[in-house]
């Protein structure tokens, strides 16, 4: 009988029923969207920070780095070696670089020696024009930044020759780059040929990696290969790690407050359409009361009655959330957001404890006294 | 016969407005008794305190050796489930319940429910081809005849009927009375709220109040009683 009263309760009141039920199947999509960015928003930022570029740095204990001539240098066999060590399936690149200053006809120029290939893995965001590179093979190749193609006037296929002291290097233009900062005024060659230019064989100025994953991640995957390299100083680069904690932990704080609010919204809803409810129902309560019914048999029935709603709402709304992630995923970072199942469950519950909080009025229900319904009438 | 009902020296009082000033009365068990008195006479104070809905402010109140005044809130609803059948006038059924789910609604609150039971109930009152109706489809006589079930369904001790035949036509009301004759027949306790004389005529006992006070007690006859109608 309780069930067969619980749906007569329901299909009772549609109506009214129906306004409440609207809130929560609207704040369980929002609330369940916004629980699955919550919990993917993480790896998305990673992905997107890393179109930044490196965000970990090998380099000499105390060097600077200031893209001159190198004062201290490191073994490229060592540190190559140590990368190798430390798998690592986070690490998306991982590149070595030589700096020296030599010159083109007539200008100094910055030469960049690394692997030309992990570069547009290392740096996504630059565009370049022409081609990335080339191979292993084509050693003869370099790319060059915007500022010193147009102070050159280079392009793409014309051949530009670098000198160092006394050895120099024809090289061909395979590409331009537009980096937008200090990359742009610099040549990059392969590491092999800045090594010969410079006379530093088997030597490197620094490393860089670009490592996905959470700051803490980042952090531990660098005290392992700090461990490996104990000669050599490796560290997260802390404006681009701490910018990107930060950058999450506002927008979590953003989206665990717009939660609060959207259910505390619902809630006051549901209190509404509950509170007129209740005022509709003084007479069935009055009249159960009169035949016996305890209160709380009484206010479980119409509890019962919130709480299928809730988990209705919630079932619903966890529904067409998913469908809003996608669509959510699609418009804020150009691909859908995985679904997590456990946010199914959580959605219902979470829909339920509203309706129940919403659903306060109906608990003055119990205080209902049948003598005083029946005399108004 | 024994004694089901014994009032004494009952008080109600709401604020300044005393209802019954110490009312005192027997009621045994098989009788048919009729409240009669003017409105405000203190009729439906007295069968809201006999029944459970309400407390007196003094006196006893005792129902098959239970004396309503001294119980709490959880007795109370015990005691309207277990010993009291209610008649409104106003009918007072669960308008989106069926025919039988209101009887049903009763056993519930009662014990358990048995559907087949309460269908016989509402055979017994001639509603049959009415069982899955909802109230707003049925007739008032119709209506007050699914209380009749729902009053009985549980087998109560007392059956306290207020004016059970206020909101009926002419040809419902006779077909109601028709039922408390044969209850009344089968041995049922009746304490009935009225204000026709015709159908208090009908009762064992004519109570009447007035000002809170029961004023008169007039025993029927076969006369009085073939004088309905």
């Amino acid at each position: 009988m309780f069930w067969r009263l619980l749906w007569k309760l329901l299909r009772g009141s549609g109506g009214r029923l129906a306004v409440a039920i609207l809130a929560l199947v609207s704040c369980a999509m929002v609330v369940s969207a916004l629980l699955n960015l919550e919990f993917d928003i993480e790896r998305k930022l990673t992905q997107e920070f890393r179109t930044l570029g490196a965000n970990l740095l090998i380099s000499p204990r105390n060097a600077q780095i200031t893209g001159s001539s190198p004062a201290e240098v490191m073994t490229e066999s060592e540190v190559s070696a140590a990368i190798q060590s430390v798998k690592d399936p986070n690490v998306i690149a991982a590149a070595p670089f030589l700096y020296v200053v030599g010159s083109a006809p007539n200008t100094p120029v910055v030469i960049a020696g690394t692997n030309l290939e992990e570069l547009p893995r290392l740096e996504p965001a630059w565009r370049i024009e022409g081609e990335w590179k080339s191979s292993q093979a084509q050693q003869t190749a370099c790319l060059v930044g915007r500022n010193v193609a147009q102070q050159l006037k280079l392009a793409v296929g014309s051949s530009v020759s670098l000198t160092y002291w006394k050895k120099n290097a024809q090289l061909e233009v395979a590409g331009i780059i537009d980096a937008g900062g200090a990359e742009d005024n610099q040549v990059f060659v392969e590491l092999a040929e800045a090594q010969d230019l410079a006379g530093l064989p088997g030597q490197i100025s620094f490393a860089q990696l670009s490592v996905s994953g959470t700051t803490t991640g980042i952090s531990h995957y660098a005290a392992r290969l700090a461990a490996a390299l104990p000669a050599y100083e490796v560290k997260p680069i802390r404006q681009i790690t701490e910018a990107e904690g930060d950058l999450l932990s506002r927008i979590r704080l953003l989206i665990v407050s717009m939660i609060v609010l959207i259910s505390a919204l619902t809630a006051l809803c549901v209190l509404g359409t509950m509170a007129a409810l209740a005022m509709e129902r003084r007479q069935d309560v009055g009249l159960m009361k009169a035949l016996g019914g305890s209160i709380a048999r009484i206010v479980t029935l119409f509890m019962a009655e919130v709480g299928v709603l809730g988990a209705a709402g919630g079932f619903i709304g966890a529904i067409l959330g998913f469908e809003l992630s996608r669509w959510m995923g699609q418009r804020v970072f150009g691909q859908a957001i995985s679904w997590r199942w456990e946010i199914f469950p959580w959605t219902i519950i979470l829909m339920v404890a509203i309706a129940l909080a919403g659903a306060l009025p109906l608990r003055l229900l119990g205080k209902v006294k049948p003598a005083i319904i029946f005399r108004e009438q | 016969m024994a004694t089901l009902v014994r009032v004494d020296d009952l008080r109600k009082e709401f604020g300044k407005v005393r209802a019954l000033a110490g009312v005192s009365f027997n009621v045994e068990a098989g009788e048919w008794i009729a409240i009669m008195g003017p409105s405000g006479s203190g009729k439906t104070t007295l069968i809201n305190i006999l029944g459970g809905l309400d407390t007196p402010t003094s006196g006893q109140a005792i129902v098959d050796e239970v004396d309503v005044a001294r119980l709490d809130e959880s007795g109370l609803t015990r005691f309207r489930a277990q010993k009291i059948g209610f008649i409104f006038q106003q009918f007072h059924l669960v308008p989106y319940l069926t025919a039988v789910e209101n009887v049903m609604l009763a056993q519930y609150f009662h014990s358990a429910t048995d559907e087949k039971e309460a269908q016989l109930a509402l055979e017994r009152v001639g509603l049959a081809d009415r069982i899955e109706h909802l109230p707003g489809a049925l007739s008032g006589g119709e209506q007050q005849r699914v209380a009749v079930a729902r009053a009985l369904i549980n087998h109560p001790k007392l059956i306290l009927a207020d004016e059970p035949t206020g909101n009926l036509d002419e040809a419902n009301e006779e077909t109601v009375i028709q039922l408390f004759r044969e209850l009344h027949s089968e041995g049922h306790t009746i304490l009935m709220v009225t204000h026709d004389p015709a159908i208090g005529n009908l009762a064992d006992r004519r109570i009447e109040f007035a000002h809170g006070r029961l004023v008169k007690v007039t025993p029927s006859n076969d006369a009085s009683r073939n004088a309905y109608r």
